[in-house]
């Protein structure tokens, strides 16, 4: 990997035989490499060996050359990757999580008993559509977001790209899925979301960590605590498992973001979190608003509750709902090293951890 | 079973309750049409078929929004095989088949793994951008496009992992970047062009590559790498042949733009300009193929004798999908290149 202050060691690494045939055969700079299978067979971590395995702290290569492989000089840039810093995207949880993700990969089309669901009443029919709805749109809008910010990352730190790539893949399925289900059972397509936080994600343009944060550690833990209450309040073992997968895939998605993220605060310092912190206080005010909006939590309490004449006791379990999300977002914004307290929540969302809100403010 | 009366009962109660449930009577009226719209208003990243909010905010604003731009022909299946083939690099290949190779084969075999571990990738990074820019309301060619990219990063990392196994190690990058005449891959920003420069002829020669996998591989493992990711090239060569047959059809007034990426693409294919072709002349991959298809550094000639016949069959599946696309003219007019149509009959 040609970093900058590896440029005089490549130097004297560059071909040596620009003229001959085969010249090519001596170019590695660690030949003898032998990687071998473990437990979980052959994996990104495995072959992470010597310079192999060398990230480095910044690249300044523009080519897309491997890392590791031999540099050849007097080459034109291929890209501009904006980001190039490991700081900026890096995790070290990522080569695991890509592997793990193709272990549990799993068919929407084949894998979910589709023939389990059957008829429903209609109100609860039409609220498992909407919640179905939201739910695929927010895993557009995850895909919308990754495409647009994977292309941008520099090949020095593939672990990163091909674990978003995973991601990816994910958001598409999920999509796929729920939107199977809405029209599984003789239902249909619910209300888009609101789309004040789906702006927050695709708008951002400060950086991949501030994007993280909203995809994250906003919005993954809300998508997560829906697949959790999805799963506990599930109608059939169709929805039983599609939620408990997509449960499996988004802690992992979580688990690449939270890494990210306090990796970027611990390399990049406390002004960094400070900034993160004051980033989120008009994006909490957004987050209410949206929350505001009765749709979805009404489409939940007529879930929970088993239909539209338990309506208000499912409303309750819906306030726990919010509440544990809000908690989450908390706790977890704390983990990465952002000073996040009830204190400095924004006031709508602050009263989402108290009791007894009124049903259209629940 | 609840009648009519009791719901109405149950709804007034909510109501009473101070719930809104507006919602549920807009659901109730929705009627989902699964046919795709020739142009698409959706700004919002809606799922296709949902209902509208007129206060969303339009942050969406895809540049792709009609049918014509990026639809092709049976993607939903294309997809369900994307999804029912996916493989895994770390278990599904035979890695302890591998035994020590002579250098110069190591060698060469590594110098391919250093070239599909540089440029496979690229394939995933420019459909990525592409995806994020079209509408929602082609949910299917995003769902192909998703499946493409993930396999592509498969494809980094299980040639990154066998350039690693075996007593070799990466080797020289791709140093053929120059000399694009045109557009690149990576330059794209209409579909129509990224398509048929990927996927038809970018795409399509490394599936000719990996289909001849046999001949490069020394062991069980490269076998199954090659094989498996020749599967994979299949389905996003399809991807392309799929769209060119619809454009042909729906907008046959781009045909002569799509011919002149033809052009282009067939140029570097021939040229090795740009760095796309591992079999081309003046790729410094040509040499590690002749390497391994000749069986060593001493039967190199044997081996470029072999290389001419891969060429051949490149121009040959080439060929085939102009025909399945249904733009197999410019092989009898007199449009395609000249040296594709040499290699056609060289042997």
């Amino acid at each position: 990997m040609r970093t900058t202050d590896q440029d005089n060691e490549n130097t004297n690494q560059t071909s040596v035989d620009e003229s001959g045939s085969l010249g090519w055969m001596n170019d590695s700079l660690a030949w003898g490499t032998k990687a071998r299978p473990g437990k979980k067979g052959l994996t990104l971590e495995d072959i992470n060996l010597g310079i192999y395995g060398q990230v480095p702290e910044q690249s300044e290569e523009m080519t897309r050359m491997p890392r590791g492989a031999f540099h050849v000089p007097g080459l034109p840039r291929l890209e501009f990757y904006p980001l190039s810093k490991k700081s900026d995207i890096w995790a070290n949880n990522a080569g695991t999580l890509y592997e793990e993700a193709i272990q549990r990969r799993w068919m929407a089309h084949v894998d979910i008993p589709w023939d389990s669901i059957q008829t429903l009443p209609r109100e609860l029919e039409l609220s498992m559509c909407q919640l179905s709805t939201e739910l695929a749109q927010q895993a557009t809008i995850e895909t919308d977001c990754i495409g647009q910010w994977v292309g941008r990352m520099n090949y020095a730190y593939h672990e990163v790209k091909t674990f978003l790539a995973t991601e990816l893949y994910d958001s598409g399925r999920h999509h796929d899925v729920f939107r199977k289900r809405a029209l599984a059972n003789g239902g249909v397509l619910g209300l888009e979301s609101p789309g004040h936080i789906n702006r927050r994600i695709i708008e951002s343009r400060a950086g991949w960590t501030e994007t993280a944060i909203y995809l994250y550690l906003l919005r993954a833990p809300l998508t997560l605590t829906l697949y959790r209450y999805g799963e506990a309040y599930a109608l059939n073992p169709a929805e039983k498992l599609l939620f408990r997968l997509c449960i499996q895939d988004k802690a992992r998605h979580i688990a690449y973001g939270m890494s990210h993220i306090r990796y970027a605060i611990t390399e990049r310092g406390s002004d960094v979190a400070l900034g993160l912190l004051r980033m989120m206080a008009g994006v909490e005010q957004d987050l209410y608003s949206e929350m505001k909006d009765p749709v979805l939590w009404e489409a939940l309490a007529i879930i929970f509750g088993g239909g539209l004449e338990n309506i208000s006791a499912g409303m309750e379990i819906v306030k726990n709902l919010k509440k544990n999300y809000i908690t989450e977002y908390i706790d977890r914004m704390r983990y990465v090293g952002i000073d996040k307290t009830i204190e400095n929540l924004a006031p709508g969302l602050r009263s989402y951890l108290e009791a007894d809100a009124p049903p259209g403010e629940s | 079973m609840t009648t009519t009366t009791q719901q109405r009962n149950y709804w007034e109660k909510a109501k009473d309750a101070g719930f809104d449930l507006g919602w549920l009577n807009q659901l109730r009226e929705n009627i989902v049409i699964e046919e795709e719209a020739e142009t698409s208003d959706n700004l919002t990243g809606r799922v296709s078929g949902s209902i509208p909010r007129p206060e969303a905010p339009k942050f969406g604003a895809y540049p792709f929004r009609t049918k014509k731009e990026v639809w092709g022909y049976n993607l939903r299946k294309l997809h369900e095989e994307f999804v029912t083939r996916q493989w895994s690099s770390a278990t599904d290949i035979p890695w302890e088949t591998l035994e020590e190779l002579p250098d110069d084969i190591e060698a060469a075999e590594c110098q391919l793994a250093t070239f599909f571990a540089q440029v496979e990738f690229v394939a995933a990074d420019v459909p990525g951008r592409f995806i994020a820019t079209m509408s929602p309301d082609y949910q299917e060619v995003r769902l192909a496009l998703l499946g493409q990219v993930m396999d592509e990063s498969r494809h980094l990392d299980v040639f990154r992992k066998r350039a690693l196994a075996n007593g070799g190690g990466l080797m020289r990058m791709i140093d053929s970047v120059t000399d694009v005449v045109g557009g690149s891959t990576d330059n794209a920003r209409e579909y129509t062009e990224l398509s048929t420069r990927l996927h038809i002829v970018g795409e399509g020669n490394v599936l000719t590559l990996f289909r001849l996998g046999e001949l490069m591989a020394y062991n069980d493992a490269e076998k199954a790498i090659y094989r498996r990711c020749a599967q994979d090239e299949a389905r996003h060569v399809a991807i392309g042949v799929l769209h060119a047959r619809y454009m042909k059809e729906s907008s046959p007034e781009r045909m002569e733009e799509i011919h002149c990426y033809l052009d282009e693409a067939e140029n570097r294919q021939s040229s090795g300009a740009g760095g796309e072709n591992p079999a081309a002349r003046n790729m410094l991959t040509s040499e590690a193929l002749a390497v391994l298809l000749g069986g060593g550094k001493d039967k190199v000639d044997e081996g470029q004798k072999i290389l001419m016949a891969v060429r051949q069959k490149q121009v040959k599946e080439y060929f085939q999908r102009l025909k399945s696309a249904g733009m197999d003219d410019r092989i009898t007019n007199g449009r395609v290149n000249p040296s594709l149509l040499e290699a056609y009959k060289a042997l």
